[in-house]
């Protein structure tokens, strides 16, 4: 079931400016510039992109840019405090006449899962409260990707990084739940593997003020360990197993813009990547891998509860 | 006496697996080791560089190897690339071991010593183990071999440590250790004039602060990137049959980096300067319509 699509029918509707140069230092199939370039082909020229320490980060290194928009480099902990900043002076200078409201920016926070559900939550969250009105994307590549793939809050349950190589036992903390008891007007989460949903999410947040805050899953061949000619697979696969739900809150009210008729077995996702091999070989570790179905199968089974839908059929 | 050897490859290719291979491999034998790559900025398909250091003495030197007895280079395009500095410190070093089909024209070009080998790995990864970038383990044996002090046994245990703790999978590991002597069994041991003592550390150099304009400098111009040409990141390369296309948008769509365009008539038209060869265009093409070439050979 996909949700009735509001302002873009096809991939020929989407725009197709580009906002992003190639030639950026980050590793080939990328799904973190994928999505990035991506959201910023909806959001336009006028944006200013606040950056947390992170992958994106090589994205602009003197004296090369691949932006046609502006930039702002911020510590992991305080890109929506940056943000904070730049709406400021930008609404001082829209006061006082210095700027035309032609030229007035977009803020974008453009942070890691490290940043955002760790080091950076703190500020996010005070943002939040005071109503910012901004826009932030969390490219979750479920790990510290820069730095060599360390565990962050928002690594998966059994996923093994370089601080956790036997597979961690904690879960991923679940963002967009802590994100929407803020109650900000506009939360969702998104996927570069359907970047209609992805669009019409961007879109509808267009006519919103407040901060806008959106979720994306950003496969990551380095960290995850799988061939970058797999990056677009392993997104779809994320999606068609339930790993990765596609929805929005807005307004508070949760509804899903995608809800698989029914979902593949979660091993089909897991099996490609290495962070999960040692599920798999030299034994497998049947239980682990049940107890990953069902946290699914749980989840989905609320959803179609909640929002009177059809239950996919569960793997 | 210290032999120090020095890897050039791209992020992907297995550099800093080969360096500690060799490493491993000449702990076994019972030398004093020291392996380490550069960590910085490196994401797979950029320059990446790895170091071993060994020898029967504690090993005091640190940091970057200025002067190797052998350069390893994984990939000859990076000899183009004056930023990888693969040639630093060649007039020191014994021999240079390229991945490459011949070695005379490389040498010619690019003015290498003539004691350069060249070998070519990449075919025969490609071969056993079904992976053409999967360069560590070839890398790792011709090193070696070539240094003579690493004898097969000790090299075949340390590809297997060093790959299990990896993860891979035993049919994997069987590859590459048919791989390991292949290529060890192929190539020649040189003899290195080892040279005594060990080199001074460099002085650490103080940082000086520059004011904020300085000290932070700031990117005026718009999407310049353009200039750095990640295409020579490419181990394969998408080509579009555009008989077989059918415009759907799809490849263009999902480019992480904005290598495809679309012509006035909607099909996609590749920019080779910059597509860094993820393929992923080609996996998610619904009609098959864009193909592979091995990017290796046309070098
Ligand atoms: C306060 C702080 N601690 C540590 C670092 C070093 N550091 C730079 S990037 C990074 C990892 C960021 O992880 P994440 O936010 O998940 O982004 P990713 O690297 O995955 O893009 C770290 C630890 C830093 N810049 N700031
Ligand atoms: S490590 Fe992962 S997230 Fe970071 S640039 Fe590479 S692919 Fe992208
Ligand atoms: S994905 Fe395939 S069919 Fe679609 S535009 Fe690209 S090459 Fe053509
Ligand atoms: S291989 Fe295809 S998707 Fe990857 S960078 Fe090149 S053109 Fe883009």
């Amino acid at each position: 079931m996909k949700v009735k699509r509001e302002f873009y029918r096809s991939f020929k509707d989407l725009p197709s400016e580009e906002y992003l140069s190639p030639g950026s230092p980050l590793c080939a199939g990328c799904g973190g510039l994928t999505t990035l370039r991506q959201m910023h082909k909806v959001l336009g020229d006028n944006v200013v992109i606040v950056d947390a320490a992170g992958c994106m980060t090589l994205l602009a290194i003197y004296p090369f840019t691949p932006l046609r928009s502006s930039w702002l480099y911020t510590t992991m902990g305080s890109p929506s405090a940056g943000a904070q900043g730049l709406r400021d002076a930008l609404d001082v200078l829209l006061a006082k006449h210095r700027m035309s409201a032609d030229d007035n920016l977009q803020v974008l926070v453009l942070a890691g899962d490290g940043s955002t559900y760790g080091m950076g939550l703190s500020a996010t969250s005070a943002a939040i409260h005071r109503g910012l009105d901004f826009w932030y994307l969390c490219y979750d590549n479920e790990a510290y990707g820069n730095t060599g793939f360390q565990l962050s809050e928002a690594s998966p349950f059994g996923s093994a990084t370089a601080t956790s190589p036997q597979g961690t036992q904690q879960t991923k903390k679940n963002i967009f739940e802590i994100w929407r008891a803020h109650q900000p007007p506009y939360v969702a989460t998104v996927s570069a593997h359907e970047p209609i949903d992805l669009a019409e999410k961007v879109r509808r947040a267009m006519t919103m003020t407040g901060p806008k805050l959106f979720l994306a899953l950003a496969v990551c061949p380095t960290g995850w360990g799988f061939d970058p000619a797999l990056s677009d697979e392993i997104a779809r696969l994320a999606i068609e197993t339930g790993v990765w739900p596609l929805k929005e809150a807005i307004a508070g009210q949760v509804r899903h813009t995608y809800i698989p008729r029914r979902l593949r077995p979660v091993r089909e996702y897991l099996k490609l990547q290495r962070r999960f091999r040692h599920l798999f070989q030299p034994t497998l570790w049947g239980e682990t891998l049940t107890y990953i179905q069902e946290q699914v199968n749980i989840y989905w089974q609320s959803v179609a509860k909640a929002e009177g839908a059809k239950q996919p059929t569960l793997a | 006496m210290v032999l120090r050897i020095r890897f050039h490859g791209r992020g992907g290719q297995g550099v800093k697996t080969a360096s500690r291979i060799v490493g491993t491999a000449a702990f076994l034998v019972g030398y004093q080791v020291q392996d380490s790559p550069v960590y910085g900025a490196e994401r797979r398909g950029a320059a990446v560089v790895a170091f071993t250091r060994f020898g029967e003495e504690a090993i005091l030197e640190r940091g970057v190897i200025e002067h190797p007895d052998l350069i390893v280079v994984g990939d000859e395009t990076l000899l183009a690339n004056p930023a990888a500095g693969v040639m630093v410190g060649q007039e020191t070093a014994t021999a240079i071991f390229l991945n490459a089909e011949s070695a005379q024209p490389l040498v010619e070009q690019y003015a290498l010593s003539p004691s350069t080998i060249a070998w070519d790995l990449t075919r025969r990864t490609q071969a056993i183990v079904g992976v053409a970038s999967a360069l560590s383990v070839g890398l790792a044996a011709a090193t070696a071999r070539l240094v003579g002090l690493i004898p097969e046994a000790q090299l075949l245990s340390a590809v297997r440590r060093e790959l299990m703790e990896l993860h891979l999978p035993e049919g994997a590991i069987a590859k590459n250790l048919d791989l390991a002597s292949e290529v060890f069994n192929a190539l020649p041991s040189l003899e290195f004039p080892l040279r005594d003592g060990q080199e001074t550390p460099q002085k650490i150099s103080s940082v000086l602060y520059e004011g904020l304009l300085r000290g932070s400098p700031s990117i005026l111009n718009t999407g310049n990137a353009e200039q750095r040409q990640t295409g020579a990141w490419r181990l394969e390369r998408p080509e579009v049959n555009f008989e077989q296309c059918t415009r759907c948008g799809l490849c263009f769509l999902q480019c992480p980096d904005g290598a495809i365009t679309l012509d006035q008539n909607g099909y996609p038209i590749i920019d080779y300067d910059h597509c860094k060869g993820c393929m992923l265009c080609q996996t998610l093409c619904p009609v098959q319509a864009i193909l592979s070439k091995q990017e290796v050979r046309s070098w």
